[in-house]
């Protein structure tokens, strides 16, 4: 069957794109720290926040700004109370200072702070006089100086506090945290970004992708299925969108029920290919096999059988597109180590050798593609097809949004809604950079290595079937669980899935996360579809376990 | 796990000729990494970092060794093969080398933004289809960071974005623990 006809006859998964949680949230970190708080003159607040910040520099990448800087006697929570406000100050004259880490050298601090000490009370506590020259933590006043009233003593005095280190992911953990350590802020934005994506951004990007994705990752499958029909590979297939290339959601929905146009977005597409090299001038394992129809070591997991992961599904899309950046010529060196295996891959391909040479031309060509040409058409062909308006005003907010783009569409940039289109998949000379921007839909959830591979390829996401899932997968980052509200329970407000299943009796694989690690340089959005009605016995996770 | 006190000429040898990869990488404008790997007291594939001139960024000095290898030999004779490679394998390579079953790893110095082998993950030993393999970290790891302190001074032209490094001075001295990995400094 030809790819047209395979492309025609996919029909879309039906269900629901759902973020993966990241690891940060999964499985948080609860991060605490010393960190000193002084009482100090409520009038003086200001100057003792300059000469804090002037004296001991905050440590930019921990900058803390969850935390309060000054607490007022009444935010001060119910187990300090008893350490800070014994000194027995009104709310009007004093207010607590926090010093969190790095600290500083006690000493330094209290010399630093001596000038905002607190004024004379207006009611002394008779009983408790701290003058002299007593240590930090310890203010045994000495016995003789009870009957003192006067000026308050020279010396901060530093209480030693617990505060947590990590932002609050939730308004319940910051109300938690301010009623049991100290005052903390929750931003709802602003504290995520290394935690989790965005949440915007992640809805945004969600709401994209969702009419699509069961096309997709459907054609995911059609691909995989090639693969191993063939004996090269086993069934695992990638599909890569660009969707700068996707028409407006209006158009699509009409032109996605008949032929192949719902593919325009699809820049590669790729199969497994693990079967399929020579290695040390012995034939293939599919050479061996022999024939056509499933390897029969598809069943089984035997690593030298293998291949490699560079014969991956993604793996392979990632070469694919870099040929056409490098513009490798046919026949050169790197064709023959990785050669392209499928109809489907050469089907698309082909489809990314034709320029879309001018801004007339936008991503609504391949109705016409569709019919006729199996071969790449001169590109004037396209000059004539007429612009929707839609389309137009797709590219020119998605410029808005992405201003680097436009830097990445070199010279050709005339302006003027739609401009700067360039081939599908830009070559190095035209701007195009490893897999910037693209998303990629795969039949199964990646090994680790190709999980590591999508990001230093710089995809912005990865969508996968949950019934995908593998033992050997690195995405997924907690046990496939019965929904549970996630803000329950104040007290640990963001533990929730991984219960029961993490002890070693019961653990069968890790849980990655490996999309949106706080640690790594790149990140990804990453996704599992849900498919409507989906059981757990159907799940990859339980059939032969190999690295997808 | 650390490379014995008294590291053998031969663990010696082959990381200095790593680091002549690595060298040759800086040279053609890629990421300072290279490695070699050894079978039999022989170097049966050598790489380096290859990321930009194929505009894949996934061709890391292991997967071009590998490769290597490959023309010439069965993918089973890495179950008795090392390697050397000037800095700690990333995420992505530390996995592809538990899925070809590697029998060592001997590294310069670690890597703490993509670590897989004890910096950021432990692919070499977490729970896997695959047997674990064994990692010594720390042959000749201040000239593998000189590699890529010398690398990292200059902009990077393939980027949409390079940002801009002026002002940048190539720094000599070092801390003495290997960030993140198993082991610290051998003495050489």
């Amino acid at each position: 069957m030809d790819a047209e006809n395979m492309l025609r006859e996919v029909q879309p998964l039906v269900g629901e794109v759902v973020p993966i949680r990241s690891v940060q949230e999964t499985r948080p970190v609860e991060d605490y720290a010393d960190a000193y708080v002084a009482e100090v003159n409520v009038k003086t607040a200001s100057k003792v926040i300059k000469a804090l910040d002037s004296a001991f520099p905050r440590d930019s990448s921990h900058p803390l700004n969850h935390l309060r800087r000054f607490a007022k006697h009444n935010q001060i929570p119910e187990s300090l109370r008893p350490a800070l406000l014994k000194e027995g100050y009104l709310p009007s004259q004093t207010i607590f200072v926090l010093v969190p880490s790095p600290l500083p050298a006690p000493e330094a601090l209290q010399t630093l702070l001596a000038p905002f000490v607190p004024p004379p009370r207006e009611t002394p506590l008779p009983q408790t006089p701290t003058a002299g020259p007593s240590l930090p933590s310890t203010p045994a006043p000495p016995p003789a100086a009870a009957e003192t009233t006067t000026p308050a003593t020279s010396n901060i005095t530093l209480h030693t506090i617990t505060v947590p280190m990590q932002p609050p992911l939730t308004p319940t953990q910051a109300e938690h945290w301010s009623s049991k350590m100290w005052p903390v802020v929750f931003n709802p934005a602003a504290p995520r970004a290394l935690i989790a994506p965005p949440p915007q951004i992640l809805s945004r990007v969600r709401d994209a992708i969702a009419p699509k994705a069961g096309r997709y990752l459907a054609l995911a499958q059609a691909v995989a299925a090639q693969a191993e029909r063939s004996g090269l590979g086993r069934g695992v297939g990638a599909v890569v969108v660009d969707p700068e290339l996707e028409p407006v959601p209006e158009n699509s929905t009409e032109g996605a029920e008949e032929g192949s146009s719902w593919t325009d977005a699809i820049v590669a597409v790729a199969g497994d290919g693990r079967y399929s090299r020579r290695e040390g001038g012995n034939p293939a394992q599919a050479e061996i096999a022999g024939g056509s129809g499933p390897s029969p070591h598809c069943g089984t997991y035997n690593a030298d059988w293998e291949g490699g992961p560079e014969l991956h599904a993604l793996m392979r899309a990632v070469e694919l597109i870099s040929s056409k950046r490098r513009e490798d010529k046919p026949g050169s060196r790197r064709q023959k180590i990785r050669p392209v295996l499928y109809g489907l891959e050469e089907y698309f391909l082909r489809k990314s050798d034709v320029p879309l040479s001018s801004a007339e031309t936008g991503a609504g060509v391949a109705e016409e593609e569709e019919t006729e040409d199996a071969v790449a058409p001169p590109p004037e062909k396209y000059q004539k097809t007429t612009e929707t308006e839609a389309h137009a005003i797709h590219l020119h907010h998605h410029k808005e949004a992405e201003e680097q783009k436009v830097d990445a569409d070199g010279g050709g940039d005339g302006g003027g809604g739609a401009g700067g289109v360039g081939p599908r998949i830009r070559s190095r000379e035209q701007g195009g950079y490893l897999c910037n921007d693209l998303d990629v839909y795969l039949s199964h959830e990646p090994c680790i290595c190709c999980c590591m591979g999508l990001l230093l390829s710089r995809f912005r996401a990865v969508i996968f079937p949950r019934r995908g899932r593998m033992v050997s997968g690195g995405l997924a980052s907690e046990p496939v669980v019965k929904p549970v509200p996630v803000e329950a329970g104040s007290d640990h407000p963001v533990e929730t899935a991984e219960g029961g299943t993490d002890d070693a009796s019961t653990k069968n694989r890790e849980y990655y996360g490996l999309h949106w690690r706080k640690e790594l340089n790149w990140r990804a959005l990453g996704f599992e579809f849900v498919a409507a009605g989906e059981s757990e016995a159907t799940s990859a996770e339980t059939g032969v376990a190999f690295h997808a | 796990m650390a490379v014995p006190a008294r590291m053998d000429s031969r663990h010696a040898y082959f990381m200095k000729q790593a680091l002549i990869m690595g060298e040759k990488a800086l040279e053609t404008g890629e990421t300072p990494v290279g490695c070699v790997l050894v079978y039999n007291n022989k170097i049966v594939g050598s790489g380096m970092n290859d990321t930009n001139k194929s505009m894949n960024g996934t061709r890391h000095a292991e997967f071009i060794a590998i490769e290597q290898m490959l023309e010439n030999h069965p993918r089973t004779l890495l179950h008795s093969t090392d390697l050397y490679v000037t800095v700690e394998p990333c995420i992505m390579c530390a996995s592809a080398l538990r899925q070809y079953q590697i029998r060592t790893v001997y590294f310069g110095c670690g890597n703490d933004r993509f670590g897989g082998t004890g910096s950021i993950l432990s692919l070499h030993s977490d729970l896997s289809i695959d047997p674990p393999y064994v990692v010594h970290g720390g042959l000749f790891r201040e000239e593998a960071i000189m590699l890529l302190r010398r690398f990292y001074i200059q902009e990077n032209e393939n980027a949409p974005k390079p940002r801009p490094k002026k002002h940048r001075e190539l720094k000599t001295s070092f801390q003495n623990s290997v960030p993140g990995s198993q082991s610290s400094s051998p003495t050489i």
